[in-house]
């Protein structure tokens, strides 16, 4: 899966998390760098913040599924009704609002990705 | 007879300067509180992510992901844990308040009952009062139809009501919720009550507890903790609908809160 998230101290905290899940995790904490490493390994879940240093995440749902990413999951300090709606509108099957409850994220990982 | 005309006229001309001054400083004064109030917006969202990091390597350790942990270092952890939520609560707060002073908070209608949202506030709330061994109860009207409002933000006025009550109120006590309709407002309009046994508000206080950062007694070792924006941020939200808050309450005699929400948010006209 890749992991899109600015932050360093979120990404590694997020990456011990969703990596106890049995899944391997990319990080990209940019649009661009999300971009590229989608083209080297497509993945099959995305988990992607809405503020990036280069733009809106939610930008990033065409591309990444143009590079054959199947499920995207959105990641947002914002905890309302309206970022919520904006996610599903764009395209995510699920919104998590930061700080996730952890051992929900590792169980909600499984439900995303049919494991 | 000139001498006092052109004093006169003198008198005006300064008063006339004088005013366009003021409006000069008003205007000035407008723009750097609201200078004040979005970096307030901006640094509590800052302060989400360096907490959001902290809550999440806790929390990872407290799930045993990287390993079992002895009793007094679960223990440990749990304390940060809480911590951090605590004060991310904290953060959310100032953030709602900022976001409400510089007007950028807008409703989300949907139609739902009151009796869901007032179950699903008082469940967040169980353990506190169990704790305190204090009796919470609801009561909904059977007449009362579903409103359409903002479901989150009415989520929000009785949290913040009903989370002052379980803190003023002594063990033993009895804390509620009741929704009517209300009688004598301008729409038709649901009438909310989050009330208590607990210490009460002497009545020269009713007002001030609205306003921003008050809290009736503000030396620094006041008892109770908190941002002191629980009821200027209700109130926001109150008014936010179209509604009104107020409270009746004496010291020693407990605390009746109020507000009224109209059925229909969608049929105001703004």
């Amino acid at each position: 899966m890749l992991l899109v998230e600015d932050n360093e101290l979120v990404t590694s905290a997020l990456q011990i998390l969703l990596e106890s899940a049995g899944t391997r995790v990319s990080v990209a904490h940019t649009i661009a760098e999300a971009i590229g490493a989608a083209n080297r390994d497509a993945p099959e879940l995305v988990l992607l913040d809405l503020t990036l240093p280069d733009g809106d995440g939610l930008q990033l749902i065409e591309p990444l599924r143009v590079a054959g990413a199947k499920t995207f999951v959105a990641l947002t300090g914002h905890d309302d009704a309206a970022t919520r709606a904006r996610c599903l509108q764009a395209g995510c099957v699920d919104v998590v609002v930061k700080p996730p409850r952890a051992r929900e994220l590792v169980e909600k990982m499984r439900e995303w990705t049919g494991l | 007879m000139t001498l006092d005309a052109s004093s006169s006229e003198a008198r005006i001309e300064l008063l006339e300067a004088q005013l366009k001054e003021a409006a000069v400083e008003i205007a000035e004064l407008r723009a750097r509180d609201a200078l004040k109030t979005q970096f307030l917006a901006n640094i509590s969202h800052d302060l989400r992510t360096p907490l959001t990091a902290v809550i999440t390597h806790a929390e990872i350790l407290r799930d045993g992901i990287l390993g079992d942990l002895a009793p007094r270092q679960l223990e440990s952890i749990r304390g940060i844990i809480s911590g951090g939520r605590q004060l991310l609560n904290q953060v959310g707060e100032i953030l709602t308040y900022a976001r409400g002073a510089a007007n950028q908070l807008t409703l989300v209608l949907t139609t739902f009952s009151v009796r869901d949202i007032l179950e699903d506030v008082s469940a967040l709330n169980a353990s506190l009062a169990r704790k305190k061994q204090l009796h919470l109860g609801i009561q909904v009207s059977e007449d009362l139809p579903p409103i359409v409002a903002d479901r989150e933000k009415i989520a929000h006025i009785i949290g913040n009501l009903l989370g002052n009550a379980i803190e003023f109120t002594p063990a033993g006590g009895n804390v509620w919720i009741h929704a009517s309709s209300a009688s004598g407002e301008p729409v038709p309009s649901v009438l909310m009550e989050v009330g208590d046994t607990g210490v009460g508000i002497a009545p020269e206080h009713h007002d001030l507890i609205f306003r921003e950062f008050a809290q009736v007694d503000s030396t620094p070792s006041r008892s109770h903790h908190g941002t002191g924006l629980g009821l200027t941020i209700a109130r926001k939200l109150v008014e936010l609908h179209g509604g009104r808050i107020w409270v009746e309450s004496d010291i020693g005699r407990g605390s009746r809160f109020f507000f009224t929400i109209p059925l229909d948010q969608s049929e105001q006209s703004d």
